[in-house]
């Protein structure tokens, strides 16, 4: 496509005090870097969530954004489920594309 | 395999609430990884969530809680208590039925004093202790290769190993995370136990653990997988097996079954004429009531005992006609509110409780210092730095040489003193120079301190302003004024707004920042002080704020101060910056201030320990400086409850400095912003600090401290208690307890807000964060809309007006 090759981008959603965590873990996977976006908002299986506090960053949501090799995908995957089964916290996988592969590996 | 395995290491952590290091204490609650669950549930083997039975019993005995409590929290905790029973041809009430059954029916607290130490938690310790002291006499080797390098490259020195032992470290991986899966594998530890594996490794040295977790966030120079993997290295080259769970203790006396609690009611009721049938209708009463709920409903009465006279208490006094002199704004900490409430007697004077940052989250570094501290709510990363700029830097430039010149004579005489091979010589030279200073020091502290500061020279003579223009933009600084004003519902302004920060002031004291404010992260408030007064003093932010509605006339100065909550002195700050037209005014200020600073010391001196008010204020002042003193000051012992709303409600009302206050006025929050930030953010430290006490009372030696007397510090890190063993999480017994009496009253946070029911309901239903803690019962929320409204309380299904409010139930 377009020349483009093929990732895996992997989506947490964990309260920021989880965040440390997560982020920790990305590290180890090899990922070559992560976005993350504070006091995201939102309704799920824990109801509504405010978005971001004036004086609260520890009782909000984050969101990591990671992408990286499919071959290294699978550990991470497997490690975040790991820690989302006895927490709040989502994540999303889905394939990606981007221009510059060596950014990522 | 690696990565699983960390993911397995932050499972097991997940319950682990951080613990700050000392020199920046931080109040939480122990159990904050439990806030999820309801309080009753989250109650575990070894963790007292209630006080004994017979404390109770005692209450009862003393009026502290009466049968009408206890029937009121019987219905608030289980609603099918309500109406009549027919017992002996008498109607009874279910909940009078169920008081008798809990005077009479039997239980014990967990057993706190639950010693699981091991050999392999004194080796850690000192390994951990040793790694992380910032202050060493000798650096650890190879402590660049972190806390597992570094011990698996020195562990083969370690005489107090097996020398088998140490003979079989080259069989281990080098790096944390296999080392710690050779371990486990070593250990033949199941894959589908691991997590539960790690977690009961994680609960044997749980002061050290929570310390790492925080160090591994903030510092990053270890974390939990390198500590686990020396553990279990160390079990799996010993073959010490895999750590067993803790018995659960057997909390309730097997014999009160429902069916003999039933008896011993009936009997009460009836007497020897009780039948079959009655014991029958009993039984199924006490059946909704089981004794494991007893010693939460116990806590439920005692805690509505306290509301029940504060609600009434809030008398809503009609506000002043004319415009005050002087307004003075102070932390939430309700130290604040003794002084608030002496201030007031002036009636020039209006106070306002407000977060002790004022809303100015910062990095503060003083002029010429090393260092910088957070000085902002733990809630918040800091994003800001401010310094201090010399308004004099020739003569700013010789205060800094002096001071550098006499750290630089502490730190040889502090070498010479603490080497191995000087102190003897030390000593024989320098012997009567401490000797003197030390009976100086111990009989007269006040002069002591004095001549200190003299000799020493005082930073605080050194005029400087802070440069909060070069930390914050205008638009930054123009929204932290528009917030302040908003979340204090300040809709006049004074001549003279003084925002008072606050510190304590005490020697020789480990918990010294355990004492200072909450709000800037365990530091002394003056900095944020200094910085919200010279944002709100400024033109272009004054001309942002009058666009947006908020006129802040320019005859309006603010200044900054500190009040010193063991002198009780509240000084200004920056007075160089005062124009000489608010000079008589600030004058005015330091009179009113120093008739209630006395006030306050001989009320606070009916508290203290050791203390009486009959004696001069000068002689509670004198805790200051007292190296001997291990109570300068109560802290923020007996807080119980928060008041977010206008100080109409509580002007002139004794609330006996137990209550967080925070300003409001819903008029001034059109949309809810101000009160939604008040209930996530000061609402939520509060709630830290309440639980702070709670467990730290209700469990001095494991989530508390213990007492401060055998305390032996490990840096600017913690404490141990005598020279090894835990790091001490929580408070000392001192700050909550005096012998083996409490003075602080566990009761969890009753939080009261003024404000539209259905706005404060929907900031609840959309933080997390706010339905954990009041949907579970960690704390409560009673409100009203507005003056003369009924007062409600939160539930999980909506408000509830009931006669538990306002005292009507008494």
């Amino acid at each position: 496509m377009n020349n483009l090759t093929k990732m895996t981008r992997l989506e947490v959603v964990v309260p920021a005090r989880d965040a440390p965590s997560i982020r920790e873990l990305i590290a180890s996977a090899g990922a070559t870097g992560y976005t993350s976006v504070s006091g995201v908002s939102g309704i799920g299986h824990h109801g509504q969530h405010s978005g971001a506090l004036l004086f609260n960053e520890y009782d909000t949501l984050t969101m990591l954004i990671t992408v990286l090799p499919p071959d290294k995908a699978g550990d991470l995957i497997d490690a975040v489920r790991e820690l989302l089964s006895t927490s709040s916290g989502v994540m999303f996988v889905a394939d990606t594309y981007v221009s510059r592969p060596d950014y990522f590996q | 395999m690696s990565l699983i395995l960390r993911a397995h290491v932050a499972t097991a952590a997940q319950g682990v609430v951080p613990s700050w290091p000392l020199e920046s204490f931080i109040a939480v609650n122990p159990l904050a990884g439990d806030e999820a669950r309801p309080f009753e549930t989250a109650a575990a083997a070894d963790v007292r969530f209630t006080r004994s039975r017979d404390d109770y019993l005692r209450d009862l005995n003393e009026g502290r809680i009466t049968a009408a409590d206890l029937e009121a929290a019987l219905l608030e905790r289980t609603p099918e208590l309500a109406g009549v029973i027919t017992i002996g041809g008498m109607a009874v009430r279910r909940t009078h039925a169920a008081v008798l059954d809990m005077t009479s029916a039997s239980w014990v607290s967990p057993t706190v004093a639950n010693d699981r130490s091991s050999w392999l938690d004194d080796y850690l310790s000192a390994w951990v202790s040793s790694y992380v002291n910032p202050d060493p006499l000798w650096q650890m080797p190879h402590k660049q290769q972190g806390f597992f390098g570094a011990w698996r490259a020195l562990a083969r020195h370690d005489s107090r190993l097996p020398r088998a032992v140490r003979r079989r470290l080259s069989e281990v991986p080098l790096e944390p995370d296999a080392a710690l899966a050779w371990a486990l594998d070593q250990l033949a530890v199941p894959a589908n136990t691991v997590t539960a594996a790690l977690r009961e490794e994680l609960a044997f040295l749980p002061g050290w653990v929570a310390h790492i977790k925080w160090r591994a966030e903030k510092i990053g120079d270890i974390d939990l997988t390198s500590y686990l993997a020396v553990r279990w290295t160390v079990r799996a080259l010993r073959a010490v097996g895999v750590p067993a769970a803790p018995v659960a203790p057997v909390t309730v006396d097997p014999a009160a079954a429902v069916w003999s609690r039933a008896d011993a009611v009936a009997a009460e009721i009836v007497g020897p004429a009780a039948t079959r049938e009655d014991t029958a209708a009993l039984a199924r009463v006490l059946a909704w009531h089981p004794v494991s709920a007893h010693p939460f409903t116990w806590q439920k009465a005692y805690e509505l005992h306290y509301r029940a006279a504060l609600l009434p208490a809030l008398i809503d006094s009609d506000p002043a006609d004319d415009p005050p002199e002087l307004q003075v704004v102070m932390c939430i900490d309700p130290r604040s509110e003794g002084m608030r409430r002496h201030l007031e007697r002036a009636p020039a004077v209006e106070t306002f409780g407000f977060a002790g940052f004022f809303g100015v989250p910062v990095r503060f570094a003083r002029y010429g210092a090393r260092s910088a501290v957070n000085s902002l709510p733990a809630l918040l990363s800091p994003r800001h730095q401010v310094t201090e700029q010399p308004t004099a830097p020739e003569r700013a430039e010789r205060v800094v040489a002096r001071g550098r010149n006499r750290d630089a004579v502490r730190t040889a005489v502090h070498s010479a003193d603490s080497s191995t091979a000087t102190p003897f010589a030390f000593a024989e030279t320098t012997g009567w120079l401490y000797g003197a200073t030390s009976v100086l020091r111990t009989f007269t502290p006040t002069l002591h301190a004095r001549l200190g500061r003299g000799l020493a020279g005082s930073r605080k003579s050194l005029d400087t302003t802070v440069a909060v223009a070069d930390a914050f933009s205008l638009d930054e600084r123009a929204a932290i004024a528009e917030t302040g004003v908003r979340m204090m519902g300040m809709s006049l302004f004074a001549p003279l707004v003084i925002l008072a920060g606050h510190s304590s002031e005490s020697t020789n004291n480990l918990y010294e920042s355990a004492l200072d404010c909450g709000a800037c992260g365990g530091n002394p408030g003056a900095a944020n002080a200094r910085s919200a007064a010279a944002i709100f003093n400024d033109p272009d932010v004054r001309a942002l704020l009058r666009a947006r509605g908020i006129d802040i006339p320019e005859s309006s100065f603010f200044v900054g101060a500190e009040h010193n909550t063991v002198t009780d002195s509240v000084d200004l700050l920056d007075r160089h910056l005062i124009p000489e037209s608010h000079r008589q005014l600030a004058q005015r200020f330091e009179q009113v201030q120093g008739t209630a600073a006395d006030e306050l010391v001989r009320e606070r001196a009916n508290d203290l320990p050791g203390a009486s008010a009959r004696k001069h204020p000068s002689r509670v002042r004198r805790r200051a400086h007292d190296w001997a003193e291990v109570y300068p000051e109560l802290g923020l012992a007996g807080n119980a409850a928060m008041i977010i709303g206008p100080r109409r409600m509580t002007r002139g009302v004794d609330l006996g400095r137990r209550v967080f206050l925070h300003s409001y006025e819903t008029m001034l929050d059109p949309n809810g912003t101000a009160l939604e930030t008040i209930m996530t953010a000061p609402l939520v430290v509060a709630q830290w600090i309440n639980h702070q006490y709670y467990f730290s009372a209700l469990n001095p030696t494991t989530l508390g401290a213990g007492t401060k007397t055998i305390h032996n510090a490990v840096g600017t890190i913690g404490v141990l208690a005598g020279h090894s063993g835990d790091l001490r999480r929580g408070l000392p017994w001192q700050s909550v307890g005096i012998g083996s009496r409490l003075f602080h009253e566990p009761l969890r946070l009753a939080v009261i807000i003024e404000a539209p029911l259905d706005r404060v309901g929907g900031i609840v239903s959309r933080n997390q964060v706010l339905r954990n803690l009041f949907d579970n019962d960690w704390i409560t929320l009673t409100a009203r809309d507005d003056r003369g409204s009924a007062w409600h309380r939160y539930t999980p299904y909506g408000w509830k007006s009931t006669p538990a409010m306002e005292g009507q139930y008494r």
